[in-house]
């Protein structure tokens, strides 16, 4: 694997937590009784850029790669994500769940390797 | 279990989570099916469309692959499986949500094995075993609160 497919891979994930990190920003505010709209598709339409940015890149990098090398790599998004969400979001998680999360990302670099 | 900030959108009265068919829980579920669907098909498409490109911008995007049906219906399901997405994000934290959806790395390799006849070596099967044990981690307490209500 070369660096700049390693960059890739890292962009896709950072574009992949950020678009979903606007996307959850913005249904919040659908639990109100009142639904201001605007905030609400202005943060979803950055959830779907930053997706279809990272749906380029990750299909560019299936052309380049085995699912096989690429896979083991999806194991870091929930990781990334859950500390996203809990800085950004100022969601907080239990230590039980925080244990569900890291048991889900060494699973999914297990089933990714072998 | 996860708690929310207590930001003023928060601390509104908001609706009560819904049951039945609109239950957040179930369309976890049912985006776990259709994310496995959609990235069966993009993978097929993206074979498929294998090609040299001419220049670096059109390399490391896969521009090349919008070509192909298969990637098209992959497109499908994954838009299917968004707006379903916004339904679980209105009613679910996204630190709960978004690790759940990684039952797509269980049910796709055992969809192979199921139908396909593929192999899945032992540490395969430990892999799926670790994260079917976080899912339950996370998803127990949450089962349990269902229950109280």
């Amino acid at each position: 694997m070369t660096a700049r497919l390693l960059i890739l891979i890292i962009l896709a994930q950072i574009a992949l937590v950020a678009g979903q990190i606007f996307l959850k920003h913005g249904m919040n505010f659908t639990k109100k009784e009142i639904i201001p709209y605007r905030p609400v598709v202005i943060n979803i339409f950055a959830g779907i850029t930053l997706f279809t940015i990272w749906f380029l890149l990750w299909m560019g990098l299936m052309q380049k790669m085995d699912l096989s090398h690429l896979y083991p790599f999806e194991g870091i998004s929930p990781v990334l994500l859950v500390i996203a969400a809990c800085i950004i979001l100022k969601e907080r998680l239990d230590l039980r769940s925080w244990a569900g999360v890291v048991l889900i990302a060494l699973g999914t670099l297990l089933v990714g390797i072998s | 279990m996860c708690r929310e900030k207590n930001t003023p959108e928060n601390t509104d009265a908001h609706p009560a989570t819904p049951t039945g068919w609109l239950n957040p829980y179930l369309h976890i579920a049912l985006n776990g099916l259709l994310v496995t669907t959609s990235e069966l098909l993009l993978k097929y498409g993206a074979m498929e469309t294998v090609q040299p490109e001419t220049s670096l911008l059109l390399d490391i995007l896969g521009f090349s692959t919008l070509g192909s049906l298969w990637v098209w219906g992959g497109i499908t399901c994954y838009i299917l499986a968004f707006v379903n997405w916004l339904h679980i994000l209105r009613w679910i934290p996204l630190s709960i949500a978004f690790p759940l959806t990684s039952v797509v790395h269980v049910l796709i390799p055992l969809g192979s094995w199921l139908f396909l006849g593929e192999y899945i070596s032992p540490v395969r099967w430990l892999g799926i075993a670790m994260i079917i044990a976080g899912i339950y981690f996370i998803a127990k307490p949450l089962m349990l609160s269902e229950e109280a209500l």
